[in-house]
C-alpha cells in the first residue's frame, strides 16, 4: 500500500510517510530556488547583484530595477503588449486553422490520412534555423518584415502543425457515436464540427492554444531576425538585446526584467491549468 | 515539398470524394503550411547543392554535392550531431523520470495545501526559455556564482566549479538547467495520466494484494505508456529546436562542447554567411528528424493494434 | 508598438499628417527628406537618450531631414545590415564596428566615402583612424570614434601585493609574476580580467595578447595555428588559468561591475570602462585616478598591440538621400554638440578627430585617462585581419583557447585542431 498523508490511520510519522515528506520537501527546493534566486537578484543593487560573495537575501532591499525598467527610454510596456498580443493571435490563427483539419483528419476514411498526418508531423519537427533565411525572404517580399504580423506568420510555421497534430488526439478521443444523431438528421459536417464536436474538445482546443502561445513566447529566433525596430520587440528578444549590449551585464536589471517576463507566461498557466489538465486526460493521454 | 502537398491533396480529394466537406477542411491548413513551410524547404534543398555566401557579390554557383562530402567530412558536424543527440534524448529522459516520480509523489493528495504544492511545483515550466538560460547563467558562474558559493560554504566542494567553463561540465550543466525547465511538463501530463486510470483497476489490484511497487511496475505504468510516449516526442522535437537556452548560456563553448546542430547552422548561416553549406547539414538534419517521426508513427500504429 | 490593423494605421497616419500639415511645420510632409539610421546606440538603456538627443539637435538644424532610428543590438546588427543589402532594403546610414564593418563591405553594398570627405576634414582625422576601413574602392566607413583597448591596473591592489603602483607590467614574465602576488596576497581578487567567450569580438580582443608572443595564426604573414608562439601563448593562457588568475568564460561586460567593487587588479578593457565604472560605484574623478591606471598591454617576443574597438558608420550605396546621408554621418562624427551628448559622455570613447572645436572639450581630452589612451595607447593600434575569414577563425581560435583554459587536452592537440579549423 502506498502510505497516504491525509488517513490518520497510517499515521503521520509513519517512516513512509516522513520520506515522502522529505522527498516533497526536496522538489520543492529544487524547483523554487532558482525562482527565489531570481527574485532576491532583482532587488539587489547592481553591485550587491554583481558580488564575488553573493548574499542571500538583498542587503539593502530596492525597486530601483523594476522602477529602472518602466522609467527608462526603453519601452518595456510596448515589449510587453507585442509580445501578448502576437502571441495570442498566434494561437488563435493557429487554433482556428487547424480545428477542422484535425477534425477531417481524425474522421475520415482514406488511407492516405496517415501520409498528410506524417507530412504534418515532420514539418513540426522542422529545424527553425534552417528555414530562416527563406522566411526572411518571404517576409521580405509580402512586406511584412518588422511587423507583427510577420511575427505572427513566423510563429504559425511551428504552432500551426503541432495544433494539428495535438487537436487530432482530441477529436480521436470523441466517440463517432456522439456525431450519429446529427448526421441522420442531415447537418453538414461543419455544423457537426461546431455545434456538437468543438463544445466537447474545449479543454483540448484550450490546452492546444495554451502549447502554441507558450513555445510562440518562448521563441526567440524569429523576434531576433525578424524584428528590427525596437518598438516592435518581443520581450524575451528585448531581454538579449538589452542585457547583453556593449557595456556592461547588470544581473540586477536583467533579473527584474525577467520577472517580469515570467509573470505573465505564469499567469496565463495558471488560468488555463486545470482545463488543461482535463483536456490533457480526454486527449493526448487517453487517445494516442 | 509544395509538390508533394498537391499531389496528396488530389489524392485526398478522389479517395474522399462523397464527403468534400473533409478535404475542403484540411485545405487552409496545406495552403498556409504549402507556404510558410513547403516554400522555406524547397529553397533551402536548392541552395544546399550551391556554392552561395552572401557576402559573395558574385552570383551563387552550382556545385552539386560538394557541400554534402564536405559535410561528412567535418568533425564539427558530427560533434553537433552527437550533442544534440546527447542534449535532447538525456534530459527528455530525465525529465520524464523527474516528473514520473513527482507525479507519483503527489498522487492522490487532495486539498487546498496540496493544490499549492502542486502549483509551485509546476512553476519553472513556465518561466521563459531565455529567463531560464539568464539565471542558470548567473548562479554557475565560477567566480560569484550562488551554487558554487552553498556549495562552497557546506563543504561539498573545496574549490569553485567552472561549470559552464569546462568542455566536460558544461553541457551536463546546460542539461541541468533544461531538466529543471522540462520535468515539471511530464509531471503535468503523467499526473493527469494517473487521475485516469479507471477506480476498479487500482480497486482491483489492492484486493490482489499487490504491493506498492508492483502497483506501480504492474498496474500504473502501462496506462502510463502512452502518455509517456506522446509527451517525449514532444519534448524530444523541441529540444532538437532549443536554441535560447544554449545560445544565451555557452554559444556552443567552451570549445565545442555544447554546440548542437542549431548552434552549428546558426553559426554557419549568421556568422559566416555561408548559406549554401549550412541548408546542406540543415536537409541532412532534416531527413534524420523525418526518419524519426516514420518510426515514431510505425511504433504508435502498433501500440493502437 | 506594433499595430496589427492596418486601416487603423493608415487613419492614424493620416490624422498624424493632417495635424502637422494644419499645425503649418517649416516643412511640409511631402518634400521632408527621410534618413533611415541602423544603430545600437539607441538599443542599450546606457546611450539610447544621448543618441536621441543628438539625432534630435540634428534634425532641428537641418528641418528638411527626418532620422528614423532602427535599433538593433551590437550582436544582431551585421547578421542584419548583410541580410538587408542583400535582399535590397538596407538602411540609409549604419553603426557598424570591428570585423562586422570588413565583412559589411565585402558584399559591395557599402558607399565610397572618399568623394564626401573634405579636406579640412581629412586634414583633422587622427592619424591612422580610418587604418583598416580602405579596400580598393577607397574609404568604405568613416570612423565615428575611437576605443582602443588598454591594460587597466588597479594600485590599490598592486600596493597591497607589495608591487610598485606606479610601474605596471611590462612584460609578460613581469605580468605573471605580478599575478601571483596578488593572487597570493587577495584571494578573494581576480587578477586579470579578459574575455574568453567564443565570439568574433573576444578573438579581436585576445589578437593583442597573440601578438605579444609574436604569434600570427592568421591573416597576412601568418604562421597558422601550430607555430612555437602560438603554442606558448595557449600554454601560457592554460598556465594563468590553472593557477586561478583568470575568470574564464566571462564576457567582459561581466567583469566591469567587479573592477568597480575592487575585486580585479588588471582588465584589458576599452576607454569606457571608466565610466562604467564610475556610474556603479560613484567614484569621484579623483579618487579614479588614484586607484586606476591605464596603460599598454605587457609585451613578451613582440611589440605591445592594441584593437580599434571603436564605431564606423557607412552608407549604402542603394540610398536615395546621399548628400543627406553624408551630412549627418559628419554631424555625428565631427560636431562639437554630438562629441559632447553623445561620444565623450554616455558613449564614454574619443572623438576620430584631432580639434573638436570646442575648447572644454579638448580639456576633458586632456584628463589622465583619455591622455593615456591617445598619446600611449592609439599609436600602438595595429589593424588585424578582418573580412570573411576572420569569423570563420574566431569561431576556431578562441574554442581552442576555450579549452587550452578549460580543458586538459595537450596544447599540441589544440593547435593542430585550431589549424584544422581555420580556413584554407
Amino acid at each position: 500500500m502506498k502510505p497516504n498523508l491525509q488517513s490518520s490511520r497510517a499515521g503521520w510519522l509513519s517512516p513512509g510517510n516522513i520520506a515522502r515528506w522529505v522527498a516533497i520537501g526536496f522538489a520543492l527546493l529544487w524547483s523554487l530556488a532558482p525562482i527565489y534566486w531570481m527574485l532576491s537578484t532583482s532587488f539587489k543593487t547592481e553591485l550587491e547583484a554583481a558580488r564575488l560573495d553573493p548574499t542571500l537575501w538583498p542587503e539593502a532591499p530596492t525597486i530601483a530595477n523594476y522602477s529602472g525598467l518602466m522609467g527608462t527610454s526603453l519601452p518595456f510596456v510596448s515589449f510587453f503588449v507585442n509580445t501578448v498580443m502576437s502571441c495570442l493571435l498566434t494561437a488563435i490563427v493557429c487554433v482556428v486553422i487547424a480545428t477542422p483539419a484535425a477534425y477531417a483528419l481524425s474522421r475520415a476514411r482514406f488511407r492516405l490520412a496517415g501520409t498528410v498526418g506524417y507530412a504534418i508531423l515532420s514539418f513540426r519537427m522542422l529545424p527553425m534555423v534552417v528555414v530562416l533565411a527563406p522566411l526572411y525572404l518571404l517576409l521580405l517580399n509580402a512586406k511584412l518584415l518588422d511587423s507583427g504580423t510577420g511575427l505572427v506568420v513566423g510563429f504559425t510555421t511551428f504552432g500551426l502543425p503541432f495544433a494539428v497534430w495535438m487537436l487530432k488526439s482530441f477529436v480521436d478521443a470523441v466517440p463517432i457515436e456522439v456525431e450519429e444523431a446529427a448526421r441522420v438528421d442531415g447537418y453538414p459536417r461543419w455544423q457537426i464540427l461546431l455545434k456538437v464536436v468543438v463544445p466537447l474538445i474545449m479543454p483540448g482546443i484550450l490546452t492546444t492554444g495554451t502549447f502554441v502561445f507558450m513555445e510562440a513566447w518562448n521563441n526567440l529566433i524569429y523576434p531576433l531576425t525578424f524584428i528590427t525596430t525596437i518598438e516592435k520587440q518581443t520581450l524575451p528578444a528585448a531581454l538579449v538585446l538589452t542585457f547583453t549590449g556593449q557595456f556592461k551585464t547588470d544581473w540586477g536589471g536583467m533579473m527584474a526584467a525577467a520577472t517580469i517576463t515570467t509573470l505573465p507566461l505564469m499567469i496565463a498557466f495558471f488560468a488555463v491549468q486545470r482545463s488543461m489538465v482535463r483536456g490533457l486526460t480526454s486527449g493526448a493521454v487517453a487517445g494516442a | 515539398m509544395a509538390a508533394e502537398t498537391t499531389t496528396t491533396e488530389v489524392r485526398v480529394r478522389s479517395r474522399a470524394r462523397h464527403e468534400p466537406w473533409l478535404d475542403r477542411m484540411v485545405l487552409p491548413t496545406l495552403v498556409v503550411m504549402a507556404v510558410v513551410v513547403g516554400y522555406p524547404i524547397v529553397y533551402t534543398i536548392a541552395l544546399s547543392v550551391q556554392n552561395y555566401n552572401l557576402l559573395d557579390f558574385r552570383p551563387a554557383a552550382y556545385v552539386g554535392a560538394a557541400n554534402y562530402t564536405k559535410l561528412a567530412g567535418d568533425p564539427i558536424f558530427w560533434g553537433s550531431l552527437a550533442n544534440t543527440a546527447i542534449y535532447t534524448f538525456g534530459s527528455v529522459g530525465v525529465s520524464a523520470l523527474l516528473g514520473l516520480a513527482l507525479a507519483l509523489l503527489m498522487e492522490n493528495l487532495g486539498g487546498a495545501r496540496f493544490r499549492a504544492i502542486r502549483a509551485l511545483l509546476l512553476t519553472p515550466w513556465a518561466v521563459p526559455f531565455v529567463v531560464v538560460a539568464f539565471l542558470f547563467r548567473y548562479m554557475y558562474l565560477q567566480n560569484g556564482g550562488v551554487i558554487n558559493a552553498v556549495l562552497l560554504s557546506t563543504g561539498i566542494i573545496d574549490a569553485p566549479v567552472p561549470w559552464l567553463n569546462s568542455s566536460t561540465l558544461a553541457l551536463p550543466a546546460v542539461m541541468v538547467a533544461n531538466v529543471w525547465a522540462m520535468a515539471p511538463f511530464f509531471f503535468l501530463l503523467l499526473s493527469a495520466a494517473l487521475s485516469a486510470i479507471p477506480n476498479e483497476v487500482i480497486e482491483s489490484a489492492r484486493v490482489d494484494r499487490a504491493g506498492t511497487w508492483g502497483m506501480i511496475w504492474h498496474i500504473k505504468l502501462p496506462f502510463l505508456r502512452n502518455p509517456l510516449l506522446i509527451s517525449s516526442l514532444l519534448m524530444v522535437i523541441s529540444n532538437f529546436n532549443d536554441f535560447a537556452k544554449i545560445w544565451a548560456m555557452t554559444q556552443g563553448g567552451p570549445g565545442y562542447s555544447t554546440s548542437t546542430l542549431v548552434v552549428y547552422v546558426y553559426r554557419l548561416a549568421f556568422e559566416r554567411f555561408e548559406f549554401g553549406y549550412a541548408s546542406a547539414v540543415g536537409v541532412i538534419w532534416l531527413t534524420m528528424l523525418m526518419v524519426l517521426a516514420w518510426i515514431y508513427m510505425r511504433v504508435l500504429r502498433m501500440e493502437s493494434r | 508598438m506594433i499595430r496589427f490593423d492596418r486601416r487603423g494605421l493608415r487613419l492614424a497616419t493620416i490624422s498624424i499628417a493632417a495635424l502637422v500639415a494644419g499645425m503649418g511645420g517649416a516643412a511640409s510632409a511631402q518634400d521632408k527628406i527621410t534618413l533611415t539610421f541602423a544603430n545600437w546606440a539607441a538599443a542599450e538603456g546606457t546611450t539610447r537618450p544621448g543618441i536621441e538627443k543628438v539625432i534630435a539637435d540634428f534634425e532641428a538644424a537641418n528641418p528638411e531631414i527626418d532620422v528614423v532610428s532602427e535599433a538593433i543590438s551590437f550582436s544582431e546588427i551585421a547578421r542584419q545590415l548583410v541580410l538587408r543589402a542583400r535582399s535590397g532594403n538596407p538602411p540609409d546610414v549604419a553603426q557598424i564596428a570591428g570585423n562586422d564593418t570588413v565583412l559589411l563591405a565585402f558584399t559591395g553594398a557599402l558607399e565610397p566615402l572618399d568623394g564626401y570627405v573634405k579636406e579640412n576634414l581629412a586634414a583633422n582625422l587622427k592619424q591612422g583612424a580610418d587604418a583598416g576601413l580602405r579596400d580598393d574602392g577607397g574609404l568604405f566607413a568613416f570612423p565615428w570614434n575611437q576605443s582602443p583597448a588598454g591594460f587597466w591596473y588597479n594600485k590599490e591592489i598592486m600596493q597591497k601585493a607589495g608591487l610598485d603602483p606606479n610601474k605596471p607590467p611590462r612584460t609578460i614574465d613581469e605580468l605573471t609574476a605580478a599575478l601571483a602576488a596578488i593572487k597570493s596576497s587577495q584571494p578573494d581578487v581576480i587578477p586579470l580580467a579578459i574575455d574568453t567567450t567564443n565570439r568574433a569580438f573576444a578573438l579581436s580582443s585576445n589578437w593583442p595578447w597573440m601578438k605579444s608572443f609574436g604569434a600570427v595564426p592568421v591573416g597576412e604573414g601568418a604562421t597558422g595555428a601550430e607555430s612555437a608562439e602560438m603554442k606558448a601563448y595557449l600554454s601560457w593562457m592554460r598556465k594563468i588559468a590553472q593557477a586561478g588568475y583568470i575568470d574564464p568564460g566571462r564576457r567582459i561586460g561581466e567583469f566591469r561591475p567587479l573592477a568597480a567593487q575592487g575585486h580585479v587588479a588588471f582588465i584589458w578593457d576599452q576607454v569606457l570602462l571608466k565610466g562604467v565604472m564610475q556610474g556603479a560605484s560613484k567614484m569621484s574623478d579623483d579618487d579614479f585616478y588614484k586607484t586606476w591606471g591605464v596603460t599598454t598591454l605587457p609585451a613578451g617576443a613582440g611589440k605591445p598591440t592594441t584593437f580599434e574597438g571603436g564605431h564606423q558608420l557607412v552608407m549604402f550605396a542603394s540610398g536615395k538621400q546621399k548628400e543627406a546621408a553624408w551630412k549627418f554621418i559628419e554631424y555625428l562624427a565631427t560636431s562639437p554638440d554630438a562629441i559632447a551628448n553623445y561620444t565623450m559622455s554616455v558613449n564614454s570613447s574619443l572623438p576620430s578627430i584631432k580639434a573638436t572645436g570646442k575648447a572644454e572639450l579638448d580639456a576633458a581630452l586632456g584628463t589622465p585617462v583619455f591622455k593615456a589612451f591617445s598619446d600611449e595607447i592609439i599609436p600602438t593600434l595595429a589593424p588585424q585581419p578582418y573580412g570573411p575569414d576572420f569569423a570563420a577563425a574566431a569561431t576556431a581560435i578562441m574554442a581552442g583557447v576555450q579549452e587550452a583554459v578549460t580543458g586538459s587536452q595537450p596544447i599540441d592537440d589544440i593547435a593542430a585542431s585550431i589549424q584544422l579549423g581555420l580556413p584554407q
